[in-house]
């Protein structure tokens, strides 16, 4: 029953605890959370600054490790993973769209794109192929061969969005990714998100305070102190 | 797709990349510099000796090398002048009778090494004739001298002026002959110079009363390459002779200059030294450098591995880029040393302010560098090597940071 619960789940987290030391004195980020994200959710994690959303997410992303307590991908358990094994998971598995792009500064939008293919050994036209599919996709088709710093904010996280949907990943987590963005490029991310959400059935895992992603939830987590104080389904 | 951002990444910081690749540049100049001077030097030092006195083979009685009197002196043997002129790999051989006796002037006399020799001969095999700075070389004819400037002064005597050369015969009576000077000779070698005076064969003879006596036969290969196959032949034919090994023995340069073979060895050994000291100076210069630049991109290294890129590719991505500036680093070095070795190997440095150091060395005040492909191989393994183990530690530090700590870093 277990397994199969698990195996419906792409996340499931079990009493994850998350404790950091500030100068030598413990601080609780995370306290006692139990979560599940399912195929198909278009969630987001809310709440204030220092409520523990991005340890969350970092958790979750198996960027970190809880203290206490499991986290479980696509049924199986992080715990036991080596720093390879848990890297090849997060190429294989988890697409990553930050707050700040974070693309490679020297390299193209394209060449972003096909640089977690290239990691996933994918072949180099087939990369080229996807990679220019991606970035007509997402509308930025004309800026394939531009650095970075030639893109504005917005088309950089594009950018970050075709890298991080590149692998066909089972999940994407986005830390405020619209924190940098002015409101009317926000909104047009979103909705481009959602696209990918309903259409091609990408999971989207945020962690916002931004209200503009919290009212295109159709799940909301609200963490407060370290706890899920609220998780509802938004209609 | 790895070696192009490697690339790029070296693109990206110039001024950095200049400086580590400056460092490389200058550890490659420093050995083949290095090296080029002290090979150099130490051909020079070697070919000086060789070429002015003693050949490349000689043949003497056996006993002679370490006890050189005149009793161990050889009955011209016409059997081994007849191997040494049908060896076609022999270029020419030389006879002479040397003994040691006293060179005098009214005014000093010297001890010296009196080396009879058959002047035309002796102009095919040795450099001394080229070394007549005053007067001329020995024509033949008996009764001439040809000394050193340095001994013409001592002697207080000039080019025409009478010397007399004496020295023990055979039966303990002093020979003495009077010669007039033809020439002064300066070689590279202030020692040298004050010790060795030369006279035709003729006259060495008439002093000892000892005709027909050879103290050695000196021999050039046509090649030095063809050194070691000349003096086996010699060896092995002279031993068929009747009696042959026991009454002579065959040695070449290396067992007649045992110090200064013996001085070049050192000279090799201490250039490895020197290579090392330089290849530690670049790793620790390279360690410095990459550090830096791995810091720097702590942020960038951080999401790197959030998006999957794994340890193996992160190294792999530091060392690429140490291996391109080490590739280019030492094609740059290596061109500026052949520009720099090239012509000084044709027109020589002329060292005269520490002429007199250089010339007790045997090498003369000038210096022509020698790039000896052996030297660039060396060069071209220990300076990547040296550049890629450097770049190890701040690969390393690149894959032990941890993801989430990296990517907090600004």
């Amino acid at each position: 029953m277990d397994t199969e619960k698990s195996s419906s789940n792409i996340v499931r987290v079990e009493g994850v605890r998350k404790v950091y030391h500030d100068n030598g004195v413990p601080v609780d980020a995370l306290r006692g959370i139990n979560l599940t994200v399912s195929p198909g959710d278009f969630s987001v994690i809310a709440g204030p600054s220092g409520s523990g959303k991005t340890t969350l997410l970092n958790i979750v992303g198996t960027l970190d490790k809880p203290t206490e307590g499991k986290v479980f991908l696509d049924g199986e358990d992080i715990a036991s993973k080596t720093r390879r094994q848990l890297a090849d998971i997060r190429l294989r598995k988890i697409g990553f769209v930050f707050q700040a792009y974070n693309l490679n500064p020297v390299l193209s939008a394209l060449e972003n794109v096909e640089f977690t293919m290239m990691l996933r050994g994918v072949e180099a036209a087939e990369r080229k192929r996807k990679g220019l599919a991606l970035l007509e996709e997402l509308g930025i088709g004309e800026l394939a061969h531009k650095r970075p710093n030639e893109m504005s904010g917005g088309q950089q996280q594009r950018v970050a969005i075709a890298r991080a949907i590149s692998n066909d990943p089972r999940l994407v987590l986005a830390d405020e990714p619209t924190a940098n963005l002015d409101s009317e490029t926000a909104v047009r991310l979103l909705e481009l998100m959602e696209r990918l959400n309903h259409h091609d059935g990408i999971t989207f895992v945020f962690s916002s305070h931004d209200p503009q992603v919290i009212g295109r939830a159709h799940r909301l987590l609200i963490l407060k102190d370290g706890q899920i104080a609220t998780d509802k389904i938004v209609q | 797709m790895l070696s192009r951002i490697a690339w790029r990444n070296i693109l990206r910081n110039k001024r950095r990349s200049f400086i580590l690749m400056t460092s490389i540049v200058v550890g490659v100049l420093a050995l083949l510099l290095t090296e080029g001077f002290a090979i150099g030097l130490m051909q020079q030092m070697l070919t000086n000796q060789v070429g002015a006195d003693a050949g490349y083979i000689q043949i003497h009685k056996a006993g002679y090398q370490a006890d050189p009197i005149l009793e161990l002196s050889m009955k011209k043997p016409t059997e081994i002048e007849e191997i040494l002129s049908k060896d076609s790999s022999v270029l020419n051989y030389s006879e002479r009778l040397e003994v040691f006796g006293l060179v005098s002037s009214p005014y000093n006399s010297y001890g010296v090494s009196i080396d009879g020799i058959i002047p035309n001969e002796e102009q095919r095999i040795t450099t001394i004739s080229r070394y007549v700075v005053k007067g001329s070389y020995l024509s033949g004819e008996p009764g001439q001298i040809l000394i050193s400037s340095a001994m013409a002064e001592k002697l207080k005597v000039g080019i025409g002026d009478k010397v007399v050369i004496m020295a023990s015969q055979t039966d303990g009576s002093v020979g003495s002959e009077a010669c007039r000077i033809s020439g002064l000779f300066e070689t590279f070698d202030s020692g040298f110079d004050q010790s060795h005076v030369y006279v035709p064969i003729v006259t060495v003879s008439q002093m000892l009363n000892a005709s027909g006596l050879l103290s050695k036969f000196v021999i050039n290969p046509k090649s030095p390459s063809q050194l070691a196959s000349v003096e086996t032949r010699l060896r092995n034919e002279i031993q068929d002779l009747p009696h042959g090994g026991r009454n002579y023995e065959v040695l070449t340069y290396k067992e007649m200059l045992p110090l200064l073979v013996a001085m070049i060895e050192m000279y090799k050994q201490a250039l490895y030294l020197i290579a090392l000291i330089i290849s530690f100076a670049l790793i620790f210069g390279i360690v410095d450098t990459m550090l830096m630049s791995v810091m720097e991109r702590t942020h960038e290294f951080g999401v790197s591995m959030a998006i999957g890129m794994s340890n193996r590719s992160i190294f792999l991505m530091v060392m690429t880029e140490a291996f391109y500036l080490a590739v280019i680093g030492t094609i740059v070095g290596l061109a500026l040393s052949y520009i720099i070795i090239s012509p000084l190997s044709r027109s020589g440095w002329d060292l005269s302010a520490f002429s007199a150091s250089l010339t007790s060395l045997g090498a003369g005040s000038t210096i022509y560098p020698v790039l000896e492909t052996s030297s660039v191989i060396q060069t071209v393994s220990i300076i990547p090597a040296a550049t890629l183990l450097g770049a190890i530690y701040p690969a390393l530090k690149a894959i032990r940071l941890q993801p989430v700590e990296a990517i907090r870093a600004t």
